[in-house]
């Protein structure tokens, strides 16, 4: 015993005295002062004047190396918008070539971390639109919003610039955006004489559609297991804030507590998630899980694109993997509004472009995502990936959504009431304590007091962020 | 101990009566009987997986329930996932997978460490087991302790005390980091304390060298848990995840279980792909396994001490 | 004049011949032997170890970088931070739950399967697959089969009239549920290792205890076990370190949840390390982390100590 306590008391006092100690073999240090962040204009001017944005057309090859997501559709456009962009401007850029980094979408907020705080060398990263406050207050992506004129920022959704910016300058151009609506298997709908509305106006207050719902889970066999479900609301088998959070905030009238969210102080959540409205929200959440069981307890994965669900809320992204799964054409789709309470809301999301700043390449790194971010680029991009696009001029000349067309919808969703997910550093810590609360609630939890307890644990979680935008 | 007809039992063994042969045909069915239940219910899950990879991506869900012969079976058996992974389909060519170069390269890697593991982690663990050295006990617990701290806490220090070396985004820096196991040497330390010192002895008499009694007396003799420590740090190295994660950046030196993740997109789960990935991922070490499972016997043949 | 030299020349080799004698130079190729070993450990293990150990008293995050110094501030908080205690709990369930059955487990399938027969070389394999099967798979197929209305096991509970039972969405049984899933993952593993441990032992000694009449459990309790002694303390030790950092299944199956029932503390240090932007709170608990095995393997190694030599 005596053994164990001199080594135990040897650790300990050695890791002290290391701690202790001025950090300096290991780690790259940003020393920052906690109390006032540092102008983020500063950053730009300083890098602007080390390396000029114009292009030396005599130098030698430049590889950007680009942290993305995993997924080959955007890998192939982003190649095509390369090629372009190469012979652009006489072939100004044509020394100018990617290398794609792939990270699965669970793990990239992790790989940006460890990249950052190794102080890893790279030029360009996918960065989540809820994400790019964190971002912008860790000052670890370089701020591109006086490279942008008023009009260029007007090409895009006012929505994507606002999820791109933090304290209201442009930190990164939107990739591409997104909005949920509720799809439905025709087919099953059908079956069950109901007939959604087509127009948005007309949409399903939540009490009609769970009408419909009820009428869609079947248990043929009577053995107490729907044979079909009525609805997965939202992708993936998780509880994001993406899709979850929409529930809350359309019980409250727009420009209420709940509707809002949060706090204008960006780190108060009692009262926003815990309000009286948001409790009788997440009632009825509660109810389609574990009174009406409309919708599974735990998760199914492709549960619509299964055929074993007859609604799901998701973007227009689904219509891909329908088409990969079943071929082209196979699976006999509609979609309509998203079911409401008080307020018609849809989350947006849009990915944007970073830019490291510890980019060797900036020249190059700027011009890229200029073009890449232009109408041209996300032309390019829309081929592939065929889901939203954030350029707005896009829409005058893409059949689907132009008056009529199969993804009209999601358009006409996104202008009308498409908002950003609560924008504040705190975001991440936010919806982990969100998802588990509404895990809770699935499982038949006691609703004020789950939300009651998240809002606390929350605000001590993100009170490290307190007057980030003062 | 007690009586001696067990001893003739085993020995001799009496003319059985019926009874006996009844009893014993009931042993052998029961025992078999158990068998089948431990077969089923260790692979099940598996074999749900192989053959999910299998069937078209539409039926891999929507035939769970209600149980019928389909929720295992494929209606419709296609290997075109395959073909996709290894780059031989159109779909395949149209978006680049090479799953064979994430194969070739986890290989590598898990080789060339389970090689230099071999030879570091039993000079380690020999000087544990028989050596004399001031300190020891310290030095074992100094080596033990590194398995204490949960990886999430170092590999970001880990990542960077690698790219601080250059070793980050290399094979490198997938090897050096494992070439010594704690793990490893603390478990043939244990198999190396088994073996008999009296043949240490003779052998140190007939005037040989640390190494040579290492190399001629203590490896013969732990032959059955170099192996499996081999096969253990070999699956560990084949299943290493977030590690490369970090600290690979091209794709071209990717590991295998990274490829798999990478069938996750931002959207949709390529499930035929990633059930698919993961057969192949788990077949090459079942099938080492098995290879190994001739030097478990020959182990106790070789090594089994002769009076 | 000449005499200064010589006698310093004298020193020296009296000095070296003391420094070289047989009984150092025995521990100086002794030190060869761990030499490689230890290089590795001190630059890829205890570097990385003592930076958490030193971002632990920072305000660290990942993002943000390096702040100030807030000496054991992080640990004060640590111990009045209710969750970290609910998920110490959790996790000394798990292992208390988990290494002893898997043991008990492991050490009968490795005496069953150890005969050289075709059967038994199938079982073994059989076994040993949900080993090398990547967790995360496994996890997904698991959640699958516990599934509350179409999992597997509902169905063949429902097969006996038995109604269907809620698994992983119960905070009771979420943390049982994983336990199974978990020993059903490294019983190979351990029953390999046991295996390899009963072929160490030399069948002299079976032999001689089978001429002298001994039953097989009498074999088992006076022979086999004792001699397995330190490969079974080996087992444990490791399989509770391994169990009690124990974090993928938790991450895919159910991030934690239901009521917080499964958020072992590997699970919630990554939250504060990635998902928080606490790294230092998050290395502070690490450290603690490393602090508890130590205890424990210390007190396990002691319980386990071996007096059978042979």
């Amino acid at each position: 015993m005596k053994q164990f306590r001199l080594i135990v008391s040897g650790l300990i006092m050695a890791s002290l005295l290391l701690g202790a100690c001025q950090p300096e073999v290991v780690e790259v240090i940003k020393e920052v002062p906690v109390e006032k962040i540092v102008e983020v204009e500063k950053i730009v001017e300083v890098d602007s004047n080390a390396q000029s944005l114009d292009a030396d057309p005599d130098k030698n090859p430049v590889t950007l190396k680009f942290l993305a997501l995993s997924d080959d559709d955007q890998l192939n456009a982003w190649r095509e918008q390369l090629a372009e962009f190469q012979k652009i401007d006489g072939g100004k850029w044509s020394y100018v070539d990617l290398e794609f980094e792939t990270i699965p979408f669970r793990e990239l907020f992790p790989k940006i971390e460890a990249s950052v705080a190794a102080g890893l060398p790279w030029d360009l990263y996918q960065a989540d639109g809820p994400d790019m406050k964190h971002y912008g207050f860790n000052r670890v992506i370089f701020d591109m919003n006086d490279l942008f004129t008023a009009e260029e920022k007007a090409q895009w959704f006012p929505q994507s610039v606002e999820e791109g910016s933090f304290r209201g300058r442009l930190l990164g151009p939107p990739i591409l955006q997104s909005c949920s609506l509720m799809m439905y298997n025709k087919d099953m709908t059908d079956a069950a004489g109901i007939n959604p509305p087509a127009a948005l106006a007309d949409s399903w207050t939540m009490d009609e559609a769970m009408d419909a719902w009820v009428k869609t889970t079947l248990d043929n066999d009577g053995d107490g297991v729907p044979d079909q479900w009525g609805v997965r609301w939202g992708q993936g088998t998780w509880t994001g804030d993406y899709e979850a959070g929409i529930f809350r905030r359309s019980n409250g009238v727009k420009g209420s507590d709940t509707w809002k969210g949060m706090g204008d102080d960006g780190v108060t959540f009692r009262g926003f998630v815990d309000s009286d409205e948001s409790v009788e929200a997440h009632q009825f959440y509660q109810d389609m899980h574990q009174k009406q069981k409309v919708t599974p307890v735990e998760a199914i994965p492709e549960i619509f694109e299964s055929r074993i669900s007859a609604f799901m809320i998701t973007p227009d992204n689904r219509i891909g993997a329908l088409n990969r799964i079943h071929g082209e054409g196979n699976f006999n789709w509609g979609v309509t509004g998203i079911p409401y309470f008080k307020t018609q809301v849809c989350h947006t999301g849009s990915w944007h472009y970073g830019i490291s700043p510890n980019t060797e390449n900036l020249a190059e790194a700027v011009a890229f995502v200029k073009y890449a971010s232009s109408d041209d680029g996300a032309r390019i991009f829309y081929k592939y990936v065929r889901q939203l696009p954030a350029n707005i001029g896009l829409f005058n000349e893409l059949p689907e959504y132009a008056e009529g067309g199969s993804q009209r919808l999601w358009l006409d969703a996104m202008n009308d009431f498409g908002i950003p997910r609560i924008g504040t550093p705190g975001y991440t810590e936010y919806q982990q304590m969100m998802s588990e609360a509404l895990q809770n609630i699935q499982a038949g939890g006691d609703i004020p007091e789950i939300l009651g307890a998240t809002a606390g644990r929350i605000e001590g979680l993100v009170a490290k962020y307190t007057g980030w935008n003062n | 101990m007690e009586n001696t007809n067990t001893n003739i039992n085993i020995v001799a063994g009496p003319p059985k009566s019926v009874s006996q042969k009844l009893k014993d045909l009931g042993l052998y069915i029961g025992e078999h009987f158990l068998y089948l239940i431990l077969v089923i219910v260790f692979i099940a899950p598996l074999v749900w997986m192989v053959l999910g990879s299998l069937r078209e991506e539409k039926e891999i869900f929507a035939n769970l329930y209600p149980f019928t012969i389909h929720t295992f079976l494929p209606i419709k058996w296609t290997i075109n996932t395959y073909l996709d992974m290894f780059g031989i389909s159109e779909v395949g060519i149209m978006y680049g997978l090479e799953f064979q170069k994430f194969m070739a390269n986890s290989l590598f890697v898990s080789v060339c460490v389970v090689s230099c593991s071999l030879i570091f982690n039993t000079m380690g663990a020999y000087f544990f087991a028989r050596l004399d050295f001031p300190f020891k006990n310290f030095l074992l617990i100094f080596v033990v302790a590194t398995m204490l701290i949960p990886f999430q806490a170092t590999i970001v220090p880990l990542y960077i005390v690698v790219k601080d070396l250059g070793m980050n985004n290399s094979f490198w820096g997938l090897i050096i980091p494992w070439f010594a196991s704690p793990f490893v040497i603390f478990a043939l330390a244990q198999f190396i304390k088994e073996i008999p010192k009296e043949l240490d002895e003779a052998a140190t008499i007939d005037g040989a060298s640390l190494w040579g009694i290492l190399w001629n007396v203590i490896i013969p003799n732990a032959i059955p848990g170099i192996i499996t420590m081999a096969l253990l740090e070999f699956q560990f190295i084949w299943n290493l995840f977030y590690w490369p994660l970090i600290v690979i950046n091209s794709p071209d030196l990717q590991m295998i279980q990274v490829a798999i993740a990478n069938q996750t997109t931002q959207t949709q789960i390529f499930w035929g792909r990633t059930f698919a990935g993961s057969t192949l991922a788990s077949l090459p070490v079942i099938i080492v396994f098995l290879a190994l499972q001739k030097w478990y016997i020959q182990g106790v043949a070789t090594t089994g001490l002769k009076g | 004049m000449t005499t200064v030299p010589i006698s310093s020349t004298d020193k020296e080799t009296s000095f070296l011949a003391r420094l070289w004698s047989p009984r150092n130079r025995y521990y100086f190729i002794a030190f060869l032997f761990i030499f490689p070993a230890l290089i590795n450990f001190s630059i890829f293990r205890y570097l990385p170890i003592f930076a958490a150990a030193r971002s632990s008293l920072w305000q660290y995050s990942l993002l943000g970088g390096y702040r100030d110094f807030i000496g054991l501030q992080h640990y004060e908080n640590m111990m009045i931070d209710p969750y970290f205690w609910k998920s110490m709990k959790v996790t000394a369930l798990f292992v208390l739950m988990k290494v002893p059955i898997q043991v008990v487990l492991s050490l009968v399938f490795a005496i069953l399967l150890q005969k050289e027969t075709k059967t038994s070389a199938v079982v073994r394999s059989a076994i040993f697959t949900p080993v090398v099967t990547s967790v995360v798979v496994v996890s997904i197929i698991w959640a699958m089969m516990y599934h509350s209305q179409l999992g597997l096991i509902n169905s063949m509970l429902s097969a006996f009239g038995i109604p269907r039972q809620i698994f992983l969405s119960d905070p009771d049984r979420a943390l049982p549920a994983m336990t199974a899933m978990m020993v059903w993952k490294d019983l190979g593993f351990s029953m390999i290792i046991i295996m390899a441990g009963l072929k160490g032992i030399p069948t002299v000694y079976r032999e001689a205890a089978i001429v002298d009449g001994a039953k097989p459990w009498q074999i088992m309790r006076h022979i086999t076990l004792p001699l397995l002694k330190r490969v079974l303390m080996f087992v444990v030790v490791t399989q509770t370190i391994f169990s009690f950092q124990n974090f993928v299944p938790v991450y895919v199956m159910t991030k934690g949840g239901p009521m917080d029932a499964t958020k072992v503390i590997v699970y919630y240090i990554y939250q504060f390390g990635f998902l928080f932007q606490d790294m230092g709170y998050a290395s502070a608990m690490s450290i603690v982390t490393l602090l508890i095995l130590l205890v424990v393997s210390m007190i396990q190694m002691r319980l386990f100590r071996t007096d059978v030599e042979y």
